[in-house]
């Protein structure tokens, strides 16, 4: 069984009247890349806080490496790397310095490591300019720079990819496997959801503070089972599924319906349809991706 | 802690508002004996009683006279100076957003604070010096112009009065320091220092002024607040008589010994330092900050 790199156990953030964040349970293997995912403000960036020892939990721990963060936070985030929301440096240091103070902070950073960070984001030709000058892809990657200085076993990447582009965004996706193949564990938060179903191992989806799913991709893809329909009468279609108990959601895709039904009973709806005089004239299970699911699953919290 | 010390020094060494703090104090300590210096070729008489010539004057600004006359000027101006610097170390990082990141990298977040505050206070230490090493070369050039370099005043007793001086002065602002950094960490930004800062130095004289025209026991009240204290530490300095006091030390009898006005500012110090403690200590570090 892989090693648990972080668990947290029963995390509540209370501000007020208002839960951010309610009995959160997670858990981070070794070597694995961990995706945290959630609509805006269902409590992604207060839980990374609360792992990062930044926030302080109203109830429940927060373990990494065994080891609780809230009595023992030092030397346990030495092995944590995070980059959290937009990247936040010094703007009058350069690129350069900038990873120089968080060196002077860790000590045990070896020697020639910030240039060599410098180059894997391709910072290197500017890593003596001032941060200030920045674009916010470059930001971006300074961050990213500054969370492997440390060759954390646990890299928490919030977002990774704004502001970069196409290219960056590409680069920063082949870089977070390889990470992992390399030893890390991989915490991400991202909204882009085509990259994190590319990476990921496991996937965590958050709302309004709660986890309401937890697993792998496969898992959590598996889910939900949707067909692929197509007719002449579309109107008259969408009538008539609405009138069909085990058919749980019609939606309009590119031309065709998707329809959240088992897919076992593709026949069986057909023959409905065609009893009611509804033939289509395309019928077949229709490929899910983890945007479809995590819609549905944030849409049904909400109703 | 050590570490971080190392890293708030780098950072401060790196930012441009440390040297401009340092050439402010620099040119007001040049500018100040300047106009001294100016005065006292042109005045003939003057004090109470007109009991000192410009020639005195000019005397006090020689080599003895320099090193309390620029413990003088940074016991006045350079609280002003030690609050941007104070409340700029702490109050920028909230502004700047890298609180986060210094607190992830940090060995504990009390390590964090003290580490700052013992590196501004470092740097406040470091900038009296350079003020009294301009002062001492100010002095120097003009006594070997007029030829009065002398070394004869350099005894044990004037080295150690003025290490005490030094030490005095070093105490007498670290309460505004300490106010200026604890106030930017409660409102997370340096102007809320500042601001604190510089209202207590420019406005505490004037309503000690009113408290005291209250009568009892509202007049009280000003003896153990930070300018009468801090009158009292300073007017242990000796400054020659024939120099202006700026501010500090000026008049009236003392209501405590030098030792119990030591003891109040050491002690609002100390309380300002332990609020910025716990304030920091305590308090999320979320996305605002």
């Amino acid at each position: 069984m892989a090693t648990e790199i972080l668990r947290t156990e029963g995390l509540w953030k209370q501000y007020g009247d208002v839960t951010a964040v309610a009995d959160m349970n997670l858990r981070v293997y070794e070597r694995e890349v961990f995706s945290f995912l959630g609509p805006n403000g269902a409590g992604k960036s207060t839980t990374v806080g609360m792992i990062l020892g930044l926030v302080r939990p109203t109830q429940g721990r927060v373990l990494l490496f065994d080891t609780d963060v809230a009595k023992h936070p030092w030397p346990v985030m030495k092995r944590v790397g995070a980059v959290i929301e937009t990247p936040a440096f010094y703007p009058y240091l350069s690129g350069y310095d900038n990873l120089k103070t968080l060196t002077i902070a860790l000590q045990d950073v070896p020697k020639g490591r910030i240039e060599q960070m410098l180059e894997l984001v391709g910072l290197d030709t500017r890593g003596r300019d001032a941060y200030k000058t920045y674009s916010l892809g470059m930001k971006q990657r300074l961050g990213i720079a500054s969370t492997l200085l440390r060759n954390p076993d646990l890299i928490i990447l919030d977002e990774p990819t704004n502001g970069l582009d196409p290219a960056g965004t590409r680069e920063i996706r082949e870089l977070i496997p390889r990470l992992a193949r390399e030893g890390h564990s991989v915490f991400l938060c991202s909204h882009l959801l085509h990259e994190v179903q590319a990476v990921s191992d496991r996937i965590a989806i958050v709302k309004k503070g709660r986890l309401i799913q937890e697993g792998t991709v496969e898992k959590l893809l598996g889910r939900a089972e949707y067909l692929r329909l197509r007719a002449d009468d579309t109107e008259g279609l969408v009538r008539l599924l609405g009138a069909i108990p085990w058919v749980t959601g019609v939606e309009h895709v590119d031309g065709y319906l998707r329809v959240a039904a088992p897919t076992v009973r593709a026949a069986e709806l057909n023959g409905v349809l065609a009893g009611q005089g509804m033939l289509l004239s395309e019928l077949g299970p229709s490929e899910v991706d983890l945007e479809s699911v995590f819609l549905e699953l944030t849409d049904e919290e909400t109703a | 802690m050590v570490p971080l010390m190392a890293t708030e020094f780098f950072k401060l060494r790196k930012r441009m508002m440390t040297w401009v703090v340092a050439l402010i104090l620099m040119g007001l300590v040049v500018l100040l004996y300047s106009v001294l210096w100016s005065a006292s070729s042109r005045v003939q008489n003057f004090g109470e009683g007109h009991q000192f010539t410009g020639i005195d004057l000019r005397q006090a600004l020689f080599l003895p006279g320099a090193v309390p006359y620029a413990l003088q000027v940074v016991g006045t101006f350079g609280a002003i100076l030690a609050i941007i610097l104070a409340a700029g170390s702490i109050g920028s990082e909230y502004a700047w957003g890298t609180v986060r990141l210094m607190a992830t990298v940090s060995s504990g977040r009390m390590k964090l604070i003290l580490a700052k505050l013992v590196v501004v206070f470092g740097l406040t230490a470091v900038g009296t010096l350079l003020a009294i090493a301009v002062a001492l070369a100010y002095s120097f050039i003009i006594a070997m112009y007029y030829g009065g370099a002398s070394g004869s005043f350099l005894t044990a007793t004037f080295v150690g009065d003025q290490f005490a001086a030094y030490g005095r002065t070093l105490l007498v602002l670290t309460p505004y320091m300490t106010l200026a950094f604890a106030v930017a960490v409660l409102g997370r930004s340096t102007l809320a220092g500042v601001g604190t800062g510089m209202g207590v130095a420019f406005a505490e004289p004037l309503i000690n002024g009113l408290l005291g025209a209250a009568g009892s026991p509202w007049s009280n009240i000003p003896h153990y607040l930070l300018n009468t204290n801090r009158q009292i530490v300073l007017l242990q300095n000796k400054v020659p008589a024939v120099l202006p006091r700026l501010g500090g030390g000026a008049g009236g009898v003392p209501v405590h010994s030098a030792l119990v006005a030591g003891l109040i500012l050491a002690a609002y110090a100390v309380a300002f330092i332990a609020v910025a403690l716990v304030l920091y200590r305590r308090r999320d570090i979320g996305s605002s900050q």
